[in-house]
């Protein structure tokens, strides 16, 4: 499914990626982690396709398809989702009207008619149960007013509402009760299909306790250092960087 | 400045009327004459140069033309007017149609349209009359032989707890003109006036416009002003709470065409105490096109209790447009609530940049941000197919911009 080879990226000129592989098959979970400034997060954003991100060597495919030089809106509408570290407060836009227009821009993408609004409203009443996000939330501001916690549920929402392909998830486990990680662990595994991978970027062990990763990564200094199962991701947390680091 | 060719007009407008009015016509035109359009050295002129209007030759007796019915709103009555001329087959209100006296003096301006100006809206409702439905002054500006110069005077009085909505619009085909309206309001005890204005002129036309109100004791005028479309326009509101308990809300929603300039000047007097006073104006500025707004609120002494409020919020969309945003406050009491605000910013490159991530196309991302934006002034304009037709217009409406750049994301 996603291919990535030798990738080189800057940001604002100073080099984070220095030739990273990857490759992630459908219906596999992968997790990637590493040390502050390993370039996690930059992995997600360049996949996204965010501003600011120079690509400056190496390839990525997604099913064959040269990735680097689509909008970030069209990677959406290939089915990559990326679940931000800080979602963004979108006050005057409510997430309803945000849900729709990214629910239709996919469909239009492929060809598909809008959705019913009736049909539509039923599909985002059932996926919010799962998070447990109160509907009448939706009709606020895309996060405005959102605990942290909700923020993130929400981006979990908005996962389960538009069915990514891809879903590479920024650290959603950052900053959340013992509660709302399981609510969000639940929403990354209702998705979990053998059509569909997920990325999961993460500093800690702990969201791998509810995701089980088929793949653990380490990332260091722009590059994957080590690869292995889940039981790599519970070394580093005995261990961890600073023993792949001097390696 | 020479306008001798506004003096010809003159000449030529007062042959045409009844001998009774020449004298006070006259009086009003020589006022004009000796001040002249107003230039920047006037304070309230600082950021608007009339002076060009000057060398200009506008006709005061343009010839009539056109009505464009798809302006023409079902649900409402309506006057409707083409190059100030009362067009009598599409005014379903016409008896509303009145000369109105000249009362309004003030700066030359407000002269010239005193010394041409000819009948508009003559509202006059009894005590608890109510209208049933809103009242659309329709003013259409048709392109002629010449230039067109075209003043009106309005005037609205209600009564003891009278309810009235007017819709002052403005809409043009392409041809330099000159616009003028006075509108002079009176609200009597617990009267309430709902006044909006919506101009989507051509951008070759100039409009000057100018409402005067003066509220009684619990007496309520709210208006909504949209702007878009016309080259040079200076709107001024006068507005004074005469008495305990009256509210004014004012909003506005400015979009100046590209070039244009969208000059906003309010004055509101509080001279009595207990009243309340809001302002919410919005700019959506691009393109090389300057908005003013200067809002002067004057509190007297002895009007304590006061409570207003003043919002300004602009957003420049290119590096060539301009805005000038300025409160003026003047407080002679002490126990008030004065608040003001102002802003100018971008569009949120994050909020924009999270909804591309979700699939919408940057041009539709835009256009949701604007139309939140702009939402809070347009939804105050309680006639949806109006508000509609003003989003489309002005590149607000959502659903439509999804339409077509979503679909061409769809290859």
């Amino acid at each position: 499914m996603l291919e990535v080879k030798g990738l080189h990226a800057r940001v604002e000129g100073k080099d984070i990626l220095k030739g990273l592989d990857l490759t992630v098959r459908a219906g596999e979970v992968h997790a990637i982690m590493g040390p502050n400034g390993s370039g996690k997060s930059t992995t997600a954003h360049v996949l996204a396709g965010r501003e600011g991100y120079e690509v400056t060597a190496g390839s990525v495919l997604f099913d064959g398809k040269n990735l680097l030089e689509l909008e970030p809106e069209k990677r959406a509408c290939e089915g990559i989702f990326l679940g931000f570290q800080y979602p963004v407060e979108i006050p005057g836009v409510s997430n309803l009207t945000l849900l729709k227009a990214a629910l239709n821009a996919r469909r239009k993408y492929r060809g598909q008619p809008e959705i019913e609004a009736t049909d539509f409203l039923a599909w985002v009443r059932d996926r919010a149960k799962l998070v447990k996000i109160d509907p009448k939330m939706l009709s606020r501001g895309v996060n405005e007013g959102f605990s942290g916690g909700e923020k993130k549920r929400n981006e979990i929402l908005q996962m389960l509402i538009l069915e990514p392909r891809l879903m590479i998830l920024d650290e959603t486990d950052s900053g959340l009760d013992i509660d709302a990680l399981k609510i969000v662990a639940d929403g990354i595994n209702a998705l979990r299909s053998p059509e569909r991978a997920t990325i999961l970027v993460t500093h800690y062990q702990r969201l791998l306790d509810y995701v089980q990763p088929d793949y653990v990564h380490v990332l260091a200094g722009g590059r994957m250092v080590r690869s292995g199962g889940p039981e790599l991701a519970r070394e580093l947390e005995e261990k961890g960087y600073g023993w792949l680091e001097a390696a | 400045m020479s306008l001798a060719a506004y003096t010809e007009g003159f000449e030529q407008f007062a042959a045409g009327l009844p001998a009774g009015q020449r004298s006070a016509r006259r009086e009003h035109y020589e006022r004009f004459l000796k001040a002249g359009f107003p230039t920047p050295k006037i304070e309230e002129w600082h950021y608007t140069d009339l002076a060009p209007l000057g060398e200009r030759r506008f006709s005061p007796a343009a010839e009539g033309g056109a009505v464009p019915t798809a302006a023409l709103l079902a649900g409402a009555d309506r006057l409707v007017y083409v190059n100030g001329k009362l067009d009598q087959a599409h005014s379903t209100a016409a008896a509303r149609h009145g000369e109105n006296p000249l009362l309004t003096d003030g700066d030359s301006v407000t002269a010239l349209n005193a010394a041409f100006a000819t009948g508009g809206l003559s509202l006059r409702l009894s005590r608890n009359e109510r209208l049933p439905r809103p009242l659309q002054v329709l003013t259409v500006g048709v392109a002629g032989n010449a230039p067109a110069m075209v003043h009106q005077r309005h005037r609205i009085e209600l009564g003891e707890n009278a309810e009235a909505t007017v819709l002052f619009q403005f809409l043009g085909q392409g041809a330099e003109r000159l616009t003028s309206h006075v509108v002079e309001v009176e609200l009597a005890p617990g009267a309430r006036l709902t006044l909006y204005r919506v101009q989507d002129e051509h951008a070759d036309a100039t409009l000057l416009t100018r409402i005067d109100a003066t509220l009684r004791r619990d007496s309520r005028l709210e208006t909504v002003a949209v702007d878009c479309g016309a080259g040079l326009v200076r709107h001024d509101f006068n507005v004074a709470l005469a008495e305990p308990g009256a509210e004014v809300a004012l909003a506005g929603l400015y979009q100046p065409a590209p070039g244009g300039h969208v000059d906003n000047q309010t004055r509101i007097v509080h001279a009595a105490p207990h009243c309340r006073s809001r302002e919410q104006f919005k700019g959506i500025i691009d393109a090389k096109a300057k908005a003013i707004f200067v809002g002067k609120v004057i509190v007297q002494p002895g009007a304590q209790k006061t409570d207003s409020e003043q919002r300004v919020a602009n957003l420049l969309l290119s590096r060539k447009a301009e805005v000038n945003a300025k409160p003026e406050l003047e407080i002679y009491a002490d126990d008030v609530k004065c608040a003001h605000g102002a802003t100018v910013g971008q569009l949120d490159d994050k909020a924009l940049e999270y909804l591309r991530s979700r699939g919408i196309a940057a041009d539709a991302a835009r256009a949701l941000l604007l139309r939140a934006f702009g939402a809070e002034v347009l939804d105050q304009l309680a006639i949806p197919a109006l508000r509609d037709r003003l989003a489309v217009r002005m590149g607000l409406a959502v659903e439509d911009i999804f339409e077509e750049t979503v679909g061409e994301t769809a290859e």
